[in-house]
């Protein structure tokens, strides 16, 4: 090494402590100027964290299950406000959002400040959000967006993320092709034979075939929901899931807390899973079910486990798989959750 | 934090995005770690991987164009005294090379129309569409790879043996996508010196990259914004707001594609390679023809010295200087994109050039000068150049002639509609600091600007940039406007 390369590093290693110097500076000022204005405007689960105020006792972490009402819904108290109302000596806090998931869930409850009174954390479980149709949403890339402005970490480092963009951005063409690529690792075995090993040749045969597991000829219409189903339930959940990587996540952060997880797995449509897609589609769902209750249950969570809670009519949604409820299936959920947190207390 | 993509999602690896954050400290580091004579083999992959972050097989369309053009000046050199062979292989290398550019940029746009005009005559022609995504800088690389074969053949270059250099000169990730286009008497040249780590030069390239990043981000990006919600749905907004768009499109345009060829220079530079400036105060332009000099200058000299002189350049008759410029300002137009608002554009460039030169001479203005002085009338003709460039920016950002027509119908229509735009501060001052900044550096470069300050400015200067950059800038995804040409 020349003596001018030797003076050039130390002249640069001497300027980039003076640039270190200036970040932290600046580092400094955008907390105590923009920082507020920025997560108002690009971080709304922040504010959702905060609505854990002292003397809620109990959150419950949902999404549009929790709030979604059918139009005839005469009661249209949300999931939560039941729970609430039912635990008089609770005070239960809301702190749901659409299209929220694990991941999420673990940010929210990450960011609920130091000072709280909460001692149980009521994490709403979907399904559907095990697959890719749901991992890669098109609801990701602004959930994904939020959820950096929640990282631990200097306000400059975040707001840095967010300008060069640290988070997935796809378009619509992009997006398909990565679910599609999605379905295909959707794998899964049965105990008996079955012509498919993963969600996309299943959704390519029954839709391809045009025929439903029993044989008969389906509406288009009943192909599709059959299809969607299958989309998003055909897989076999193992711990290399990215939401269960975040549910094991939820249950160390309670843990350290002080928090007693509850998993309350949502009530999907069974009824027209089994009519529409066999035995065999719900035997995996169930399974997977079973999956997240024993995991979870020997890391001392409580699981509530609603699957076959809501009938078929209390789904409101009827072209595509939603965990919308009626005021019934919303109340089924609530009473059953009510029920496994009050027998244990 | 999201760095490991999905498998092929067909998007760019931008420059203001954290993915280029770790790619280009790293190359740079690794470039100086090494000895000279394997830095080309890095360089090179860095661009096939810089550029296959886009369609991966795509890398192949780019691998045929370099074989073919690489074999083309091999072969020139070769039959230097057989005139005939000799231009049959310009010619091969020619044609080849933009038979890859039609068929990617311009095959659906002509198939379009020829069906259209069939319709018009009564045929029914069924249309075929290509479904193929237009392969990131192409026209870019085209032009260089052009400029490489003409230069061999005019003699100014001789033909580069080594398949690795000239693959490089093609592929050198920071101008690859949208330039500057370098003639190989420079970027090929400068690619086989021995470039030793020197301060200046890091300190330079980092000085430009943040300046880039500073347009593009904070500039751009912001008044890009307001600009996107008025070409979606012009009647929705006064005719005040309108103009306001059309006066942020020029300077969202300028700030992005200056910023970025700004960050190309920078990253170049950082490993002392020093590519052409593409921009010189454009807009402080008295004409049309010094905004043409100013403005995309690495163009502007490729259509002058590869299509404007072969022509005839100035020594032809006046009517054949006119029909040659407004050949050139077409091509150049189509050059942008295919669709007839750019050929548009273009042509109306030619047009006003051809009217710029008839009034030239009218000695009405020497006269007026003498009296009024030099400042009012410079003033007055930047404000003039600036009005034409602005209009026509609205056709070159048009989507198509019926989105021109709804903005303008909206214009004279909208006069008494309320302003319904809510411009940000943050997009007042950005335009208002790229103004200053512009005025400040005028026919100099923000690097040689700032090594002219003393230290303290030097820093403040920085530390403002850096906040802007990363506190300013918007949050939305705005790719760089180039990128689709």
């Amino acid at each position: 090494m020349t003596d001018s390369i030797k003076h050039t590093i130390k002249k640069i290693s001497l300027k980039l402590l003076v640039l270190t110097g200036v970040l932290v500076g600046l580092d400094l000022l955008y907390y105590y100027t923009l920082y507020p204005q920025d997560i108002e405007r690009n971080c709304s689960l922040m504010e959702i964290s905060q609505r854990a105020k002292a003397g809620v006792d109990m959150v419950y972490l949902g999404e549009s299950s929790n709030f979604s009402c059918a139009k005839s819904d005469t009661d249209r108290r949300s999931i939560s406000t039941i729970i609430g109302e039912s635990l008089p000596a609770h005070q239960v806090g809301d702190l749901s959002k659409a299209a929220c998931h694990a991941s999420i869930y673990y940010d929210i409850l990450r960011n609920i400040p130091r000072q709280n009174d909460v001692k149980t954390a009521i994490v709403t479980v979907n399904m559907r959000s095990f697959t890719a149709e749901w991992i890669y949403s098109d609801l990701e890339t602004a959930l994904r967006k939020e959820q950096i402005m929640m990282k631990k970490a200097p306000a400059l480092y975040k707001r840095l993320l967010l300008a060069f963009k640290a988070y997935p951005v796809w378009t619509e063409e992009e997006r398909s092709a990565i679910i599609r690529k999605g379905f295909k690792k959707q794998t899964f075995s049965l105990p008996h034979p079955f012509p498919y090993r993963n969600a996309n040749e299943w959704d390519h045969g029954v839709g391809g075939s045009y025929t439903l597991y029993n044989g008969m000829q389906p509406s288009a219409d009943s192909l599709a929901l059959a299809c969607h189903h299958i989309k998003h339930f055909a897989c076999e959940l193992d711990n290399k899931n990215p939401r269960i990587k975040d549910l094991d996540n939820i249950v160390r952060l309670c843990k350290k807390r002080g928090w007693q997880p509850v998993f309350n797995i949502l009530a999907e449509n069974v009824d027209q899973i089994d009519s529409l897609c066999g035995p065999d589609l719900l035997y995996l769902l169930e399974r997977n079910v079973q999956y997240v209750t024993d995991r979870y249950e020997a890391m001392g969570v409580i699981v509530v486990n609603n699957l076959h809670a809501v009938r078929d009519n209390d789904f409101f949604d009827r072209d595509f798989p939603t965990e919308h409820y009626s005021q019934t299936g919303r109340k089924a959920i609530a009473d059953n959750v009510v029920k496994k947190i009050a027998t244990l207390r | 934090m999201y760095l490991c993509r999905p498998n092929s999602t067909p998007d760019e690896m931008l420059f203001n995005s954290i993915e280029f954050l770790i790619f280009f400290p790293l190359v740079t580091l690794l470039f100086y770690l090494l000895p000279h004579k394997h830095r080309w083999l890095l360089l090179l992959a860095a661009s096939c991987f810089f550029y296959m972050w886009f369609i991966p097989k795509y890398i192949l369309i780019l691998l045929i164009t370099i074989l073919i053009d690489y074999s083309a000046g091999i072969l020139i050199e070769k039959w230097e005294e057989d005139k005939t062979r000799k231009k049959a292989c310009l010619v091969v290398s020619i044609v080849s090379t933009c038979l890859v550019l039609f068929i990617f940029k311009y095959l659906n746009f002509c198939s379009a129309n020829l069906v259209a005009l069939a319709q018009h005559f009564g045929w029914a022609h069924p249309q075929k569409i290509l479904d193929i995504a237009l392969p990131i800088g192409l026209s870019f690389h085209t032009f260089q790879s052009l400029s490489y074969v003409i230069e061999v053949y005019r003699g100014n270059q001789k033909a580069e043996r080594h398949f690795g250099y000239y693959a490089l000169y093609v592929m050198f990730y920071p101008q690859l996508v949208t330039g500057p286009i370098e003639r190989p008497q420079n970027l090929l040249r400068q690619l086989h010196e021995h470039k030793e780590l020197q301060y200046d030069n890091i300190a330079n390239g980092l000085r430009l990259i943040l300046f880039g990043l500073f347009l593009k981000m904070v500039v751009a990006d912001n008044l890009g914004a307001y600009v996107d919600k008025i070409y979606a749905d012009p009647f929705q907004y006064s005719s005040g707001d309108i103009l306001l768009g059309m006066l942020f499109y020029s300077f969202q345009i300028y700030g992005d594609f200056f910023g970025y060829s700004t960050i190309a220079l920078g990253c170049a530079l950082t490993m002392g390679y020093s590519l052409m400036d593409n921009f010189k105060t454009p807009y402080l332009s008295g004409s049309i023809q010094e905004f043409w000099r100013r403005w995309h200058i690495s163009l502007s000299t490729w259509f002058r010295d590869y299509l404007y002189i072969p022509l005839g350049g100035n020594r032809v008759s006046v009517p054949r200087w006119g029909l040659n410029t407004l050949i050139v300002f077409t091509v150049c137009g189509i050059w942008h994109g295919a669709n007839w608002t750019f050929m548009i554009w273009g042509f109306t460039y030619g047009v006003l050039l051809i009217i710029e030169r008839g009034l030239r001479n009218i000695h009405l203005f020497d006269k007026i000068e003498n009296r009024s002085g030099r400042l009012v009338i410079k003033i007055c003709n930047i404000a003039k150049t600036f009005v034409i460039v602005t209009l026509l920016w609205s056709v070159f950002r048009a989507t198509s002639f019926g989105n021109l027509h709804d903005l303008f119908a909206a214009l004279f229509h909208n006069g008494m509609l309320p302003s319904k735009l809510h411009v940000q501060p943050v997009a007042w001052a950005a335009l208002a600091l790229f103004i200053v900044f512009d005025l400040l550096i005028r026919d100099s470069r923000f690097d040689v600007w700032c090594g002219r300050q003393r230290p303290a400015v030097r820093w403040c200067v920085y530390a403002f940039l850096i906040f802007a950059v990363i506190a300013l800038s918007s949050v939305e995804q705005i790719p760089f406007i180039y990128f689709q040409f």
